[in-house]
């Protein structure tokens, strides 16, 4: 058993408030040993990157350690001096903190980003300088005219590897990876962990690696850490975990959604039979296209979001649209709720006489038909007023209730999504409530005018893995018992085949494939697609290895 | 659940966090009490227009500011000026607001050729010099408190629609106003009922900065000899005290009192625009509290202190 | 580098058409008023000027009796070729002539009192929000608010008693003292010197707590950025990170709004010369005020809107160089 090189004993952190402060971090303690991968899974809020950045002592204020012990290297950091902390960072440990998009300084070059903590740590600049950044570039595949851009002509995925490349700068023997990868597209991210793990097998560097994906952990790390609310719940090795847990916590987040690939398990949620009868299809898209142009007298530039789109959904139907940030999903949804208009194209609702895309103003009666569900549980509730207020005002819009019967009627909406007891809920605003509680409160605002299609825009996205599957089930039981048809949108191919009847697979703004769920997981078509489920398959790490 | 009862609520609720501010609550208070002594007590002083005293006394305990080179009572007329500054100086302050949120408010909310017509109309307002303007205008027009207040909204207004018009920007590409529009409600609505309340601590800032604005011109104007210098106000006592060549004859006394009230009012406004931002960005004030609990020597830049702040 | 050359165009172009509007103003207001306004000068001016005079004086003014548009067209030619009209106050002397000699003056002036102001200001911005230990912090940005909420015109007026007329250490007004003569010698220099530090002072005075106060609350919310927190993870020293890296970003708001505040500024600018006797276009506008010559005004509303339209271009083209992603 080799001496730990992380030692974390006790570590508490707190943030100071204008009342009682607020306790991120409670009694975290564990070990890293010489070159292994060490995972910290949690969600958000969970206090993974306050403990990452406690052990570097970088957390901004208001925050403060209050207690614990750690010790990297035989530096016991609690007690170093602020020279040796300073000369301690990115030499004995460096980091690569959660959104790489934001890490780097938008008026610094790249060059410059790299020149100085080599010339801070080793003194190194000029042409030597040039020629150790080149090597860093080649190491995370970047080409090295990339030196003179700046992060805004940069991909995300670009900005990624190059935060990588700072980390490896001067060749530390510890890196933390705060969720290095959660804000790429899901094929990029399998391609940049490959290459930290063949990173390591070169270079025997030792890694703290940060998600709050568990099953993609499991996939390559040594040991972990389970953290919720601010405690490790859960420390054990990958091996002895993938075998059940301990902690219910754990079993949880194991149990959530079934793979993409394998094998249809019982899991996944039953469809129902009377689908197999089309009859004429209750959304109908034609030759959809929609077309940005940059404002701007002098601006040539446009973009195109979606190109030449055209899909039908028949009634009762859940469609998955799986695609990457970028290909256009989101633009398709903010369509077909009329919420944009299409450059060219036509939208058919409920048979072909009701041509929708003509009229400027949308009927209220469109309104009432078709409904939608958003991202970002927060962001689509207004902060400043409450549960009420945001079910009330549709109902009382389209003359649905009148006065005396609005309020049981929303707690009845509200207990239908799973809030129970309704009329808790009824008074309460946002902030009081957790994402997910949020996030149904916007189904059953959706859900209130009756409508015959909701659109669900990446509705899980931001949620809690562990709670993920119990949101998707609301649309599943609207769908038996209302006969509901949902267009479910999502990057996630996994959450796509729990769910959907059928998948139309988009990227750059044009379809790929389009077919039922079952057959598009097992016999994939086009590239692109295999690529996908690819990813989303256990074992991807090694398919990737293997062809690298 | 009644609406009225409920709307009020968002108003109050969003009052009494900014005056739980110290700062807010420290500039309201002198601005109230100025507001109450412009108000009521010219009517318990003697006429500040009555040539009373020998012209250019000091300060003595008979006129405890002095009087000015027409032998006129300075404290009179440092009281009784407050009156039409302060009036037209807050006038000025709700006009630049209301036309600043339709002409702003509007470009910010409906976006595309709108926004662009409305931008440049704004930008061009924005970036020509308020003072020439004002000067030109106000030397065309009679000298009336009308012509001053029109002149004063006229190149103050676009600082404000710009602000306005950022803020209701943002607010347009939020989910929460993307819902209400697939919910079916009007525009109008979706401005007033979601988007306002939300800008209440802009616009309360806005009214307040654009008041500083109009109380700094307009004595700016009428110490020119454009305003009606045969009334008493801020600025015209200053115009009569440089004209009385009160710096040559060193009778500080006829223009300082004035002065320092035109700058207490303009700082107290200030502080309630320190206070108002105080209270929207959180963040201030809880680094505020963070620093004052850490001894001194643990304050390092860019490196968490290891402090247990329950001993 | 065609991102760049694009971005100046589209700069320039907003700033013609922002002139172009001054001038249209400028030509309607006098138009607009109740009353012809050749009259409104005749009544003002019966008596002290002969009717020829009044009727040259017309003509130069533009007020012909052409329609509207023709009258236009050669007030546009007028101004392009530099034609200003003629000084009522100090008739027939061209406008343009008047306000050539006092132009300088402002711009140096106000360009002094600005640069000095913008630099100190920002400085002091950058130093407060880094270290906000207590007593700089609580006690600076108050009181330079409180100084900022002072008048112009009257904190120059209580400057030029306290220290001018009370205590005499500076002089009471001019530009330059009497026994010196103009030219590129040391006396000269000395005395212009001399007599801008009062005003200047005044204006620095009222305008350095905004500088300071827009960069400090630029510099705090910069400071709580994601790449901030990367670079001291980068063992990146103190200062390096208080400069290249929060400074510069934070800056870029300041200068975009250095172009707006330029026109507020000058503004005060030209109140505070007026006290002090400066002569420069405050001056000149005072005069032209107490003297109603209204071509004289409306020349110097022109001058000083262009001048203010030029320095924001200049501005704009200046942030090229400091915000990468106007560049491409």
């Amino acid at each position: 058993m080799s001496k730990p090189l992380i030692s974390v004993k006790n570590l508490s952190v707190e943030y100071i408030t204008d009342t009682v402060p607020i306790k991120a971090v409670r009694n975290v303690s564990f070990e890293i040993l010489p070159g292994e991968i060490f995972g910290l899974v949690g969600e958000s809020g969970s206090g993974k990157s306050t403990v990452v950045q406690a052990m570097m002592r970088i957390l901004p204020p208001p925050a403060v350690i209050s207690k614990g012990k750690v010790v990297i290297n035989n530096e016991n950091i609690m007690e170093a001096s602020k020279a040796d902390i300073i000369g301690f960072r990115w030499k004995q440990i460096s980091i690569v903190m959660q959104s790489a998009l934001n890490a780097l300084n938008p008026v610094l070059s790249v060059r410059e980003q790299i020149h100085d903590v080599l010339d801070t740590h080793k003194g190194i600049n000029g042409k030597k300088a040039d020629d150790r950044a080149k090597e860093l570039l080649s190491l995370v595949d970047i080409n090295y005219d990339r030196l003179e851009s700046y992060p805004h002509q940069l991909s995300g995925g670009m900005k990624q590897r190059i935060v990588i490349a700072i980390a490896l700068a001067i060749m530390p023997p510890i890196i933390i990876m705060d969720e290095p990868t959660t804000a790429l597209d899901v094929i990029v991210e399998r391609e940049i962990i490959a290459k930290i793990i063949e990173l390591r097998r070169e270079l025997g560097i030792t890694i703290l690696f940060i998600t709050h994906d568990l099953n993609l952990l499991m996939e390559f790390a040594d040991r972990l850490a389970i953290m919720k609310n601010g405690e490790i719940v859960e420390l054990d090795k990958v091996k002895d975990i993938q075998k059940g847990g301990k902690h219910p916590y754990t079993k949880k987040l194991i149990g959530s959604i079934p793979s993409a690939s394998g094998k249809r398990e019982k899991g996944i949620l039953s469809k129902p039979d009377s689908l197999d009868s089309p009859k004429s299809p209750i959304l109908e898209v034609h030759n959809l296209e929609k077309v940005f142009q940059s404002p701007g007298i002098f601006n040539k530039n446009k973009i195109v979001a979606v190109n030449d789109v055209s899909f039908k959904i028949f009634k009762g139907e859940i469609v998955a649209l799986v695609g990457e940030s970028g290909s256009g999903k989101s633009t398709i949804a903010k369509l077909i709720t009329r919420i944009m208009r299409p450059s060219s194209g036509s939208i058919y609702l409920n048979g072909k006489n009701k041509k929708v895309t003509e009229s400027r103003s949308v009927p209220l009666d469109y309104r009432k038909t078709v409904q939608m569900v958003f991202q970002d549980p927060f962001g689509s509730l207004n902060s400043i007023h409450t549960v009420y207020h945001h079910l009330a005002r549709p109902l009382l819009r389209h003359g649905l209730k009148d006065q005396k019967e609005i309020l049981s009627h929303i707690i009845y909406l509200i207990e239908k999504v799973g809030l129970n007891p309704g009329k808790k809920f009824v008074e309460k605003f946002p902030h009081e409530m957790s994402g997910g509680e949020r996030q149904r409160v916007a189904i059953a605002r959706a859900l209130s005018l009756e409508p015959q299609i909701i659109v669900a825009d990446e509705p899980t996205s931001m949620l809690d893995v562990s709670i993920r599957m119990d949101v998707l089930e609301i649309f599943a039981k609207m769908r038996k018992e209302n006969n509901l048809t949902v267009l479910f949108i999502t990057h996630d191919l996994a959450s796509a085949r729990y769910l959907a009847d059928r998948i139309i697979v988009l990227k750059n703004g044009s379809i790929i494939e389009e077919n039922t769920s079952e057959d598009l997981i097992q016999n994939p078509r086009e590239k692109y697609t295999k690529q996908l489920v690819k990813a989303a398959s256990p074992g991807w790490l090694n398919s990737l290895s293997k062809s690298s | 659940m009644n609406k009225t009862i409920y709307q009020n609520s968002i108003l109050s609720r969003w009052f009494i966090g900014i005056m739980s501010n110290q700062k807010a609550f420290t500039g309201s208070c002198i601005i109230l009490i100025f507001a109450l002594i412009a108000i009521f007590l010219p009517f318990f002083i003697q006429s500040p227009t009555d040539f009373l005293g020998t012209p250019l006394s000091p300060p003595s305990s008979e006129y405890i500011f002095g009087t000015n080179g027409q032998g006129q009572d300075v404290f009179a007329q440092t009281i009784c000026g407050a009156r039409q500054t302060l009036l037209i100086g807050f006038s000025a302050g709700i006009l630049v607001v209301i036309i600043g949120a339709l002409i702003g408010g509007t470009a910010g909310f409906y976006g595309g050729r709108t926004d662009d017509i409305l931008s440049l109309l704004i930008n061009i307002f924005l970036v020509m010099p308020g003072l020439p303007l004002m000067v030109i205008l106000a030397s065309w027009l009679p000298p009336t408190p009308g012509t001053l207040l029109g002149v004063l909204v006229l190149t103050g207004w676009s600082w404000n629609a710009r602000v306005i018009r950022s803020q209701m920007m943002t607010f347009r590409n939020r989910d929460f106003v993307s819902a209400a529009i697939v919910s079916g409600e009007s525009n109008i609505r979706i401005i007033i009922v979601e988007i306002m309340p939300r800008m209440l601590s802009l616009l309360a800032s806005s009214f307040i900065g654009a008041s500083i604005y109009a109380i700094g011109a307009q004595v700016g104007l009428e110490f020119l000899g454009l305003g009606d210098v045969s009334t008493v106000t801020w600025g015209t006592n200053l115009y009569w005290a440089s004209n009385d060549l009160a710096l040559l004859t060193e009778s500080w006394w006829t223009f300082v009192p004035t002065g320092l009230s035109i700058a207490i009012v303009s700082f107290a406004l200030t502080l309630i625009n320190f206070g108002i931002d105080e209270v929207s960005n959180p963040r201030l004030i809880s680094e505020r509290l963070w620093r004052n609990e850490i001894p001194k020597d643990m304050v390092s830049h860019g490196i968490t202190p290891v402090f247990n702040h329950h001993e | 580098m065609n991102k760049s050359l694009i971005y100046i165009a589209r700069r320039l172009s907003f700033y013609l058409i922002a002139a172009f509007a001054a001038l249209t103003l400028n030509f309607i207001i006098p138009r607009l008023m109740p009353g012809d306004p050749a009259s409104i000068i005749f009544a003002r001016f019966k008596g002290k000027l002969n009717p020829e005079a009044i009727n040259a004086m017309r003509q130069s003014f533009g007020l012909t009796n052409d329609p509207i548009l023709i009258q236009y067209w050669s007030y546009l030619k007028g101004i392009f070729r530099g034609d200003l009209g003629t000084s009522i106050a100090y008739f027939p002397e061209p406008v343009s002539e008047i306000i050539g000699s006092g132009l300088l003056w402002t711009i140096f002036l106000a360009g002094l009192s600005l640069v000095i102001a913008f630099s100190i200001g920002t400085t002091l911005g950058i130093f407060i929000a880094w270290n906000r230990t207590g007593k700089l912090d609580t006690f600076l940005p108050p009181t330079l608010a409180f100084f900022g909420a002072l008048p112009y015109f009257w904190l120059a007026m209580v400057f030029l008693y306290v220290f001018g007329f009370s205590m005499n250490w500076f002089p009471i007004g001019r530009a330059f003292g009497n026994q010196v003569s103009p030219g590129l010698n040391f006396a000269f220099l000395f005395s212009v010197l001399y007599h801008a530090i009062l005003p200047a002072f005044t204006l620095i005075f009222v305008s350095i707590g905004g500088w300071m106060l827009s960069m400090r609350n630029t510099m705090i919310s910069t400071l709580g950025a994601d790449y901030i927190t990367f670079a001291n993870a980068k063992g990146i020293p103190s200062k390096l990170i208080m400069l290249r890296y929060a400074a510069r970003n934070a800056i870029l708001p300041n200068l975009t709004g250095f172009g707006m505040a330029l026109g507020f500024v000058l503004s005060g600018a030209l109140l505070t010369e007026m006290i002090f006797s400066y002569p420069g276009q405050g001056f000149l506008l005072l005069q032209a005020v107490q003297s109603q010559d209204f071509p004289l005004m409306q020349g110097i509303f022109m001058t000083i809107t262009f001048a203010v339209l030029g320095a924001n271009w200049l501005v704009d083209i200046a942030i090229l160089f400091f915000d990468p992603r106007t560049r491409k």
